[in-house]
């Protein structure tokens, strides 16, 4: 087990290596926005139509006209200090983000606990049978999972309980509890006891949260059986059956070995259906911050673009950070 | 040597088969011996002869692709003797870890590299119901750690497997074998994965537990000089085939199969001066498709014949020592 003192140690190490991750992600996106043949003064000043000083007041306020490194101080630190403001919606860019961040992140937390509600279950049973039909119809269903494309899978999704039975709405989004407490409005609701408000929002994403999370069971269902079974063929497990341990505590000893793999990989996809968001947003009409995104990027809207890049890469490096810190919870090998 | 007339497995044509893709995989065919009661009885032969899945067909321990296809394991326990072969999956785990427990070769991969030492040898216990609860059986525990020598054992049972070294793991697996008294401890290759310097304690442990507990020991390895510390009866084994069987003193001093001489010249006999190591010639054959009749005879300096249609029968050549060849 982890001791705190080194956990803290740990932990501050981690997050001073956020920095640089952070910092090259962004400076990447910048540096692409820059390097583009694309008049973002001219498309934030009304487009062809724009007249002249319009163009320059908008170049002298985004210091367009500066070289590469000032602007990309002004883009980052105004996003820091919240003093950027969106050309587009005239609000300050953070406020937009956080205004689309707790839906998206609330989808990802649907989609994820399908991945792991369908993924890791089917891995297991796939491995326990292994080389039966049961094996196969799984197998086939993993690799049916993994190729089939979000958007596809969407529309059929919609033309069955849109369309067909009435069953779900693809317009608006749910009203937040009153109390804000983590900020993503489900867990709120879940915290201050509004039962009605947690299920308008599980009805508002259960089926975009199963679109986004079927390609990542799909994933994890294959992981789970290879690692699994590849846990259950160590020579421990074969001395723990000559111990004559029961079946099934034989099995939970290779399960827990079989988790560190499958976490990793658990973390990752965190990360990965942020990725999925926009698709799945922009199909089943959710504002979240991934439509966000997609708007931003049509419309050169590039600070919007670099702050949305910058909380994408957070959760990342903290899905990564969290994946760590249970590694060492399970495998006492692991020190830091 | 004395003689220990009781038996307490006896093992019957035992048959186990691979089933594999490349074909039946022929591991072991018709093998028969019987071990004694408080007798060390070593099963010898190289890598792939079959003598770790003799040994784990015993309780049932083989896994698919694997099939015990045919023979029978009389098992003498206090109630009465049983097949082991004919028990069903609750009946036979009951027997394992309890009246037949295993060692087996590589102590850094038997050891669940998750738990604590002292968790995993507790489970032994608390699985077969010989301690009330996990805390009696952590209190068992420390008990037998200090019975495998384990220095400090007060702090070593809350240790990890990585935090030890091979011999101290292997003293833990050796502990854990011999927590519920079993009346056979079976000890596959207990020292290979060791030492040399490991190997001559771990020899030592088990020789003085083996008196301790009064078990009956069955000793599986390729190790001639182990063979000769520790064992009262051999079994040679050759291509998943029982070749000869009989007291340490008659394999080493009068080996009657082909097989057994040419082991016994390819490596430093422990009883006898020998002027210079001899390899056996040819490799070990294909088990999915054996030779016919004796499976020696390809490489068999003595080879007749009949030696290619007859598959040679055990016949009793003196007093307690068998040996399946067509020589005799």
């Amino acid at each position: 087990m982890i001791k705190l003192a080194e956990l803290k140690k740990f932990l501050i190490r981690r997050i001073l290596t956020f920095l640089p991750t952070l910092i090259g992600v962004t400076l990447i996106v910048f540096i692409i926005a820059y390097v583009i043949p694309a008049d973002p003064a001219r498309a934030w000043a009304g487009g062809e139509k724009a007249s002249q000083e319009a163009i320059a007041r908008i170049k002298a306020q985004y210091h367009l006209d500066k070289p590469w490194y000032d602007q990309y101080w002004f883009l980052v630190s105004g996003l820091a200090k919240n003093t950027l403001i969106d050309p587009r919606t005239s609000n300050p860019v953070m406020d937009d983000v956080g205004k689309r961040f707790p839906k998206t992140f609330e989808l990802a937390l649907v989609a994820f606990f399908f991945v792991i509600l369908i993924g890791v279950p089917l891995g297991i049973l796939s491995a326990l049978k292994r080389n039966t039909w049961v094996d196969t119809i799984i197998r086939f269903f993993a690799l049916i999972g993994v190729s089939t494309p979000v958007f596809w899978l969407g529309y059929i999704l919609i033309f069955v309980f849109f369309v067909k039975f009435r069953l779900i709405n693809l317009a608006g989004f749910p009203a937040y509890p009153s109390h804000q407490i983590t900020h993503i409005p489900m867990i709120d609701a879940l915290l201050t006891g509004e039962f009605t408000i947690f299920k308008q929002h599980i009805g508002r994403l259960w089926l975009p949260g199963f679109v986004l999370g079927f390609q990542g069971a799909g994933v994890i269902a294959r992981f789970v059986r290879n690692s699994f079974l590849e846990a259950l063929s160590s020579d421990y497990i074969e001395f723990l059956k000559a111990k004559g341990v029961p079946k099934l505590k034989v099995y939970r000893h290779a399960l827990k070995n079989a988790l560190v793999p499958i976490i990793t990989v658990l973390g990752l996809q965190f990360g990965g259906l942020l990725a999925g968001a926009p698709i799945t947003e922009t199909v089943f009409g959710i504002p979240g911050m991934g439509r966000y995104a997609i708007q931003a990027i049509q419309n050169l809207d590039f600070p919007a673009v670099v702050a949305v890049t910058f909380i994408f890469a957070l959760v990342y490096v903290t899905a990564n950070l969290v994946v760590d810190i249970l590694y060492a919870v399970i495998d006492p090998r692991v020190r830091y | 040597m004395r003689r220990m007339p009781e038996p307490i497995l006896e093992v019957r044509d035992l048959t186990v088969h691979f089933y594999t893709y490349a074909g039946i995989v022929k591991a072991i065919e018709r093998v028969s011996f019987d071990v004694y009661k408080g007798e060390t009885f070593a099963l010898v032969g190289e890598t792939g002869c079959g003598k770790s899945v003799t040994s784990r067909a015993l309780t049932q321990l083989i896994e698919s692709p694997g099939r015990i296809v045919g023979g029978k394991v009389i098992y003498h326990s206090d109630k009465g003797p049983i097949d082991l072969l004919k028990l069903r999956e609750e009946e036979i785990r009951e027997i394992r870890g309890k009246e037949i427990a295993y060692i087996f070769q590589d102590p850094h991969a038997s050891l669940d590299p998750l738990y604590q030492v002292g968790y995993q040898i507790a489970e032994a216990m608390v699985v077969h119901n010989t301690v009330k609860d996990l805390k009696e059986g952590l209190q068992r525990a420390l008990s037998i750690l200090k019975r495998v020598l384990i220095p400090d054992p007060e702090s070593r049972i809350k240790n990890y497997p990585h935090e030890m070294s091979g011999g101290m793991k292997q003293r833990v697996v050796i502990g854990t074998g011999l927590t519920n008294n079993p009346k056979v401890l079976i000890a596959d290759e207990p020292t290979t994965a060791l030492d040399v310097t490991v190997q001559a304690q771990i020899l030592d442990l088990m020789n003085k537990l083996k008196r301790d507990y009064n078990t009956t020991l069955i000793l599986i390895t390729h190790n001639m000089g182990v063979v000769a510390e520790m064992a009262d009866r051999i079994a040679v084994m050759y291509a998943g085939k029982i070749a000869e069987i009989g007291t340490a003193e008659q394999i080493f001093k009068n080996p009657l199969h082909p097989y057994t001489q040419g082991l016994l010249k390819a490596v430093p006999n422990p009883m006898k001066r020998i002027e210079r190591l001899d390899a056996i010639p040819g490799t070990v054959p294909n088990l999915i498709t054996p030779p016919s009749g004796c499976r020696f005879h390809p490489r068999c300096p003595f080879a007749k014949d009949i030696c290619k249609q007859k598959v040679p029968e055990l016949k009793e050549i003196e007093d307690g020592h068998f040996v399946a060849c067509h020589l005799y």
